[in-house]
C-alpha cells in the first residue's frame, strides 16, 4: 500500500563521498529532461527512474542530492518516491521478479506459479535470497491479461508461463 | 452486426483479418505508405475549431472508461491567452483486465502520434506529455522510437508542420510513471506528471481550465486519441457508419455508441487477445466468433465487461450488447475500457470478488479515509469469507460499506472507491447464493443495530 509512511525518524543515513548524482548526470539532466517541463519539481520522476537505473535502488543521499539539485525540500523527493511502488529505497536483488496476481492472472493459475517460486528461491514475497540474486515480489496487472499468467524480470516480460518454462528462466538467470 | 474492415489494427495483423504472429513494429515509412498522417494533413488545411467540430459531430466517446465525448472535452478550453497549454495522454493502463492500448503502444504507436498532432493543432496545443506505465518498458521505448521518427519528419519539433502554437514549437515527450494505479485517474495523472505524488484533486477546477502547471489541458486515452487520425481522414458520418449507435429510449443528446472499439479479453477462453470489433456487439459473439469460444470442458458464467471496476455480468447475460449503455441494462457500472475477464463454471465468485477488493486495497492512494479504510476492509472481510469464517452479518455489511465510499455516494475525490464498489455490489447480487452457502448462518449476537450503529 503505497501510502503506507516509510521509516523517517531517526532514519541513519548512509553516506558516501561521492556523490549518486554526479557533474555527469546533472549535465545530461540540464540538457535533455528539465527543458521539457516548466517546473523543475516535474523533473523529480525522470531524475528518480535515471538514478534507480544506475544504481538499482535510491539510496537516502541521492534524494537529498536529487532535491539539491531540483531547487526543493528532500522531504519533497522523499514524499514523492516513497509513494511509488517501482522506486526501491533498500537495495534489491540483481533480479527483480514481480509475478501478478490479478484477476486474469489469478484464474489462469498464477497461484501454482508462485509456489513454485516460492519453493524453489525459498524466499516469500517480499523477500530477497541470500545471495542477493533474487527478489521476489507480487504485482498488481502488468497489462498482459491476454496472455496470462505473467510475469515481470527486472525489463523483461515472460508471458503464458507455465510452472515450468519459468522454472527454466529461473535457472538461466545468473 | 460486423465491422467491415479494420480501423484501429489496420495495420496490426488481428483475426479475423490477419494472424497475430505476423505482427511487427509499424515505423514511420510503412505507416505513410498505408495512409498514415493522411488525417492530420487534411486537418491542417482546417481551421483548428473546425477539426473541434469533426470529432465533436463524431460524438467520440473517450475510450479510457468513463466514455466521456472527446469533442465536448475539447471545448471546454478557455480561449487562448498566449500562454502555454498541454495535452497529457493517458497511457498509464493499469485495471486488470485492460491491455488494448498496450497493443497500439507495441505495434502502431503513429496512430497515436497522429491524433496527438491533430489534438495539438485543434485545441492549439503546444506540449504533449504521455504518461506511460512505469511497467511498460518495452513500450516507452517503441514510442520513443515512434517519436524520434515523427521529430525527422517534423511532425514536432522544430520547423515542425504543425507551425507555431502559442510561440513554441510542438513537442512531445514520453514521461513515464512509477507503478501506481491512481495515476490513471486524469487529475492523479498531472499532479504525477508535476514530479508529486499521484493524488487526484478535488474538481473543480477541471483540467481543461487548470491542469498540468496549472494551465490549460486536455487528457485523453491512447486509444481515443488514436481514433481521432481516421475520423479526420474519413469524416465524422463515416465513424457513424459503425457502432450500436444510440439506444432505444437515451435522448438524442445523449452521447451515444458510435465506431469500433478495442475489445481485449482474457479469462477462460480459448484465444484470448485484443480484437476490433463495432460497439454493441454481442459478448457471445465476441467469445465465439474471435476468441475461440470457451476453453474444451468451460461452460460460461461470468464476465467482467470492462476491467475490473465495473462489476460483473452473470450468467444469464452471455448475450449481452457491449456498448457505452450497458450499465443501466445489465446492472453494472459501464462498459469501462472494454478488458473483458471471461470466468467459467469453476470459478469461485467470493475468491473473484477477493481479488478484486485486494486490487483496490492496494491501490488506494490514502487521501481519502472513506476509501483507504474502506477498501481494506472490504479486503478483510472477503478474506474470511473465502476462509469460512464469515457470517450472513458480513454480507450485509460488505453491501453498507459499498454504498457508503466513493465519489458517487460523494464521500470521496475520485472513483477509485467506487470501483470496487461496483465490483462487489454486483457479484454479491447476481450470486448471492454463492457467497450465503459460504458463510454461517449464524448472526452475531450483538446487531449493529442494538449497539446504535444503525
Amino acid at each position: 500500500m503505497a501510502w503506507i509512511a516509510k521509516n523517517s525518524a531517526g532514519t541513519q543515513i548512509e553516506r558516501r563521498e561521492q556523490p549518486y548524482l554526479t557533474d555527469e548526470l546533472k549535465a545530461k539532466f540540464e540538457a535533455e529532461v528539465l527543458p521539457r517541463y516548466p517546473t523543475r519539481l516535474a523533473a523529480t520522476l525522470p531524475v528518480l527512474h535515471e538514478l534507480q537505473h544506475r544504481y538499482h535502488y535510491i539510496p537516502y543521499q541521492a534524494i537529498e542530492e536529487a532535491a539539491a539539485f531540483l531547487g526543493v525540500a528532500p522531504a519533497q523527493v522523499l514524499d514523492t518516491a516513497s509513494f511509488y511502488e517501482e522506486f526501491w529505497l533498500e537495495p534489491k536483488g540483481k533480479y527483480l521478479i514481480m509475478v501478478c496476481q490479478s484477476l486474469s492472472c489469478e484464474l489462469l493459475g498464477h497461484g501454482s506459479l508462485l509456489e513454485k517460486i516460492k519453493s524453489k528461491l525459498g524466499i516469500a514475497p517480499g523477500q530477497t535470497t541470500p545471495d542477493g540474486r533474487f527478489t521476489l515480489m507480487t504485482a498488481e496487472c502488468l497489462g498482459s491479461c491476454g496472455t496470462a499468467p505473467c510475469a515481470l524480470v527486472n525489463e523483461t516480460l515472460y508471458e503464458n508461463i507455465s510452472v515450468d518454462n519459468f522454472d527454466r528462466v529461473l535457472d538461466s538467470l545468473q | 452486426m460486423a465491422l467491415s474492415e479494420p480501423v484501429l489494427v489496420k495495420r496490426i495483423p488481428t483475426p479475423p483479418w490477419g494472424d497475430p504472429a505476423d505482427r511487427k513494429y509499424v515505423g514511420y515509412d510503412h505507416f505513410t505508405a498505408t495512409g498514415g498522417y493522411a488525417g492530420l494533413k487534411k486537418s491542417l488545411g482546417m481551421a483548428p475549431k473546425a477539426v473541434v467540430d469533426v470529432v465533436k459531430d463524431a460524438e467520440l466517446r473517450g475510450r479510457g472508461g468513463a466514455g466521456f465525448p472527446a469533442g465536448m472535452k475539447w471545448s471546454f478550453l478557455p480561449p487562448e491567452d498566449g500562454g502555454r497549454r498541454f495535452l497529457t495522454v493517458n497511457a498509464d493502463e493499469s485495471e486488470p483486465g485492460t491491455f488494448k492500448d498496450r497493443l497500439l503502444l507495441d505495434f502502431d504507436p503513429h496512430l497515436l502520434l497522429e491524433g496527438i498532432a491533430i489534438s495539438m493543432h485543434a485545441c492549439r496545443l503546444d506540449t504533449a506529455y504521455i504518461y506511460i506505465r512505469g511497467e511498460y518498458h518495452h513500450q516507452a521505448k517503441t514510442l520513443q522510437k515512434a517519436i524520434d521518427e515523427a521529430y525527422a519528419h517534423k511532425i514536432f519539433g522544430p520547423d515542425s508542420i504543425l507551425g507555431l502554437i502559442n510561440n513554441f514549437w510542438p513537442q512531445c515527450y514520453v514521461h513515464r510513471g512509477a507503478g501506481a494505479y491512481i495515476c490513471g485517474e486524469e487529475t492523479g495523472l498531472l499532479e504525477s506528471l508535476e514530479g508529486k505524488r499521484g493524488w487526484p484533486r478535488i474538481k473543480p477546477p477541471f483540467p481543461a481550465v487548470a491542469g498540468a502547471f496549472a494551465r490549460p489541458t486536455i487528457i485523453n486515452n491512447v486509444e481515443t486519441l488514436a481514433m481521432v487520425g481516421p475520423i479526420m481522414e474519413r469524416g465524422a458520418a463515416w465513424f457513424k457508419s459503425m457502432g450500436k449507435g444510440r439506444s432505444e429510449g437515451v435522448p438524442p443528446t445523449a452521447p451515444a455508441s458510435f465506431g469500433p472499439k478495442l475489445f481485449g479479453v482474457s479469462g477462460h477462453v480459448q484465444r484470448p487477445g485484443v480484437y476490433e470489433e463495432e460497439l454493441g456487439i454481442k459478448l457471445s459473439t465476441l467469445i465465439d466468433k474471435y476468441c475461440g469460444g470457451m476453453r474444451p470442458g468451460s461452460k460460461f458464467k461470468a464476465a467482467i465487461p470492462g476491467g475490473i471496476s465495473m462489476g460483473v455480468l452473470g450468467p444469464d447475460q452471455w448475450d449481452a450488447e457491449l456498448d457505452f449503455d450497458i450499465g443501466k441494462k445489465y446492472s453494472c457500472l459501464g462498459l469501462g475500457t472494454a478488458g473483458v475477464i471471461v470466468m467459467d463454471q469453476h470459478t469461485d465468485m467470493v475468491a473473484v470478488a477477493r481479488n478484486i477488493a485486494r486490487f483496490f486495497a492496494h491501490e488506494s492512494c490514502g487521501q481519502c479515509t472513506p476509501c483507504r479504510e474502506g477498501t481494506g476492509w472490504m479486503y478483510k472481510i472477503l478474506s474470511r469469507i473465502e476462509a469460512g469464517g464469515g457470517t450472513l452479518d458480513d454480507l450485509d455489511l460488505l453491501l453498507e460499506l459499498s454504498g457508503s465510499m466513493g465519489a458517487l455516494p460523494g464521500t470521496t475525490i475520485c472513483g477509485l472507491a467506487d470501483g470496487a464498489n461496483w465490483a462487489v455490489r454486483t457479484i454479491l447480487n447476481k450470486f448471492w447464493a454463492e457467497f450465503e452457502a459460504r458463510v454461517s448462518q449464524r448472526r452475531s449476537k450483538v446487531s449493529l443495530a442494538a449497539a446504535g450503529g444503525r
